[in-house]
């Protein structure tokens, strides 16, 4: 699967880095910088709780 | 020098294809049309997509996406909608607003190819220039009145918005909603206006479309680069021996364009999402060309800066209204225009940026749409590109030259 940000909803509070950081870092500003996209099985629950835990439901899960 | 205006009439280099009969002023009324094209014409969507694909046709309005990829890949039938991107909303770039205004029937004709392929009689024209919008709107009545067709096009003037040109903004604009790209990603062939199956493609492409149902394959690939047949319409701006819309042969070097002794300043390529470039030798006007040599033609604009002006402060002026433009929605973008936009001013007053770099890597693939990108690789090659002036304004807190503007900045309704 494939972790994708919706820029337009995404307000930076920075959650995401905290809970996938395998995946995901954090600029100046709290936004999210995604270093890679591609989610291996092994921390996909990560990533299903970063998803379900962004308050403004901005992540998503892709197909690949 | 001033501001650049769209000129009263465009030139044609080599012979004019989608400017024939309008190089000397005026506008192709339909007689005038039909005499110089031909009547229209017709292709089921099946030989659309294999001539389309045999002359290498690619979308004229930044992405150059080839347009029998793009027919291949449309469903048909009576809801599908067929939306002509003449929103053109780069000040600098004049060519689709030129087209509409003096050359509306090839514009028509082209879309009514593609909706009749489609199966569709649903056709929307979305411009933002209100002569471009007089000149269709007149096209159709000449249309109701000389050659009635059964499909229903409606012309509609949309608001400016640079951002807006980007056709899922153009979509959203036309539904009635803020002009301002969807979070998600979609593609308009398969959800488009009114969450219709959608071809939407850029005003010149449908003229070429009509240029090749007139001229045959054959025909339309007499001229030009064998990658990309055909001519293609620029905007050419700044010191240059003609500026203003042309219609060249692709394959034309760019230096023929800028300036034949081949002696010039860092050249813009591909408008204010392009990029700057010092050395053009070598260049091509051929999309595929452009592309691997990093400087991808995008709408069609090429700047050429004059001697006597300040470079940097034009850089500072784009960059400021790049800044602008965001729509607001996505941070990064937002935040980081509007920060590489002070970097770029603190480097024309002399002061050093040094987190400049950083920010322009932090608004690549950081948006809903492709501006912060396009911010990023206008500012970074302007950068690149123009290490002289940067040194000159860092150890003299200026180069002495005035700002000209010679990249417009607003010109939307000029
Ligand atoms: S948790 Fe959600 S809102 Fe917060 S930075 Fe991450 S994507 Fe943006
Ligand atoms: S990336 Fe920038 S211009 Fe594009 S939608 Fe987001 S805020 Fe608007």
């Amino acid at each position: 699967m494939r972790i994708e940000v919706d820029w337009t909803r995404c307000d930076g509070h920075g959650m995401c880095a905290l809970l996938l950081p395998e995946n995901i870092g954090s600029d100046a500003g709290g936004y999210p910088v995604l270093h890679d996209r591609t989610v291996p099985r092994e921390t996909m629950r990560h990533a299903r709780r970063a998803v379900a835990t962004c308050p403004a439901l901005a992540l998503r899960l892709e197909r690949e | 020098m001033t501001a650049l205006q769209a000129p009263a009439t465009p030139t044609a280099y080599g012979s004019a294809r989608l400017l024939a009969g309008v190089t000397h002023g005026g506008r192709a009324e339909l007689a005038l049309h039909r005499t110089l094209h031909g009547p229209q014409q017709h292709r089921t969507q099946g030989v659309l997509v294999s001539e389309t694909a045999t002359v290498r046709l690619l979308g004229r309005g930044g992405a150059a996406f080839p347009v029998s990829t793009k027919l291949a890949a449309m469903r048909t039938g009576s809801s599908v909608e067929v939306v002509v991107n003449g929103s053109e909303s780069e000040p600098a770039s004049h060519k689709d607003r030129t087209l509409m205004t003096v050359a509306p029937h090839l514009v028509i004709d082209g879309a009514l190819v593609v909706a009749r392929a489609l199966g569709t009689r649903r056709v929307t024209i979305a411009v933002h220039d209100a002569a471009a919008h007089a000149s269709l709107a007149q096209a159709l009545q000449e249309r109701r009145r000389l050659e009635p067709h059964p499909e229903r096009v409606v012309v509609r003037l949309q608001q400016d918005r640079f951002v807006a040109g980007e056709v899922r903004a153009l979509l959203n604009g036309l539904e009635g909603r803020a002009a301002v790209p969807p979070g998600r990603r979609t593609l308009p062939s398969d959800r488009g206006l009114h969450g219709a199956p959608t071809f939407a493609s850029n005003a010149e492409t449908f003229a070429q479309i009509a240029l090749l149902v007139s001229l045959g394959v054959r025909g339309f690939t007499g001229v030009g680069d064998p990658r990309e047949p055909g001519t293609t319409l620029l905007t050419v701006a700044g010191d240059v021996p003609v500026p203003g819309v042309v219609e060249v042969p692709t394959g034309l070097p760019l230096d023929a364009l800028l300036r034949p002794d081949g002696v010039h300043g860092p050249v813009l390529v591909g408008g204010y999402h392009g990029r700057w470039i010092a050395d053009t030798s070598g260049l091509r006007a051929t999309r595929p060309l452009l592309r691997e040599a990093g400087v991808p033609l995008n709408a069609g604009v090429i700047a050429r800066l004059p001697e006597g002006g300040c470079a940097l402060a034009e850089v500072a002026a784009v960059s400021s209204w790049l800044a602008a433009q965001s729509a607001g929605q996505c941070g990064p973008c937002l935040f980081g225009t509007h920060a590489v936009a002070q970097d770029v001013a603190a480097l024309l007053r002399g002061r050093p940026a040094p987190d400049v770099t950083a920010r322009l890597r932090g608004l690549v693939g950081r948006g809903a749409c492709a501006h912060p990108d396009g911010t990023a690789a206008f500012v970074g090659s302007a950068l690149a590109s123009m290490t002289e002036e940067l040194l000159v304004h860092a150890e003299r807190g200026g180069c002495g030259r005035p700002y000209l503007g010679v990249l417009p900045l607003d010109g939307l309704h000029s």
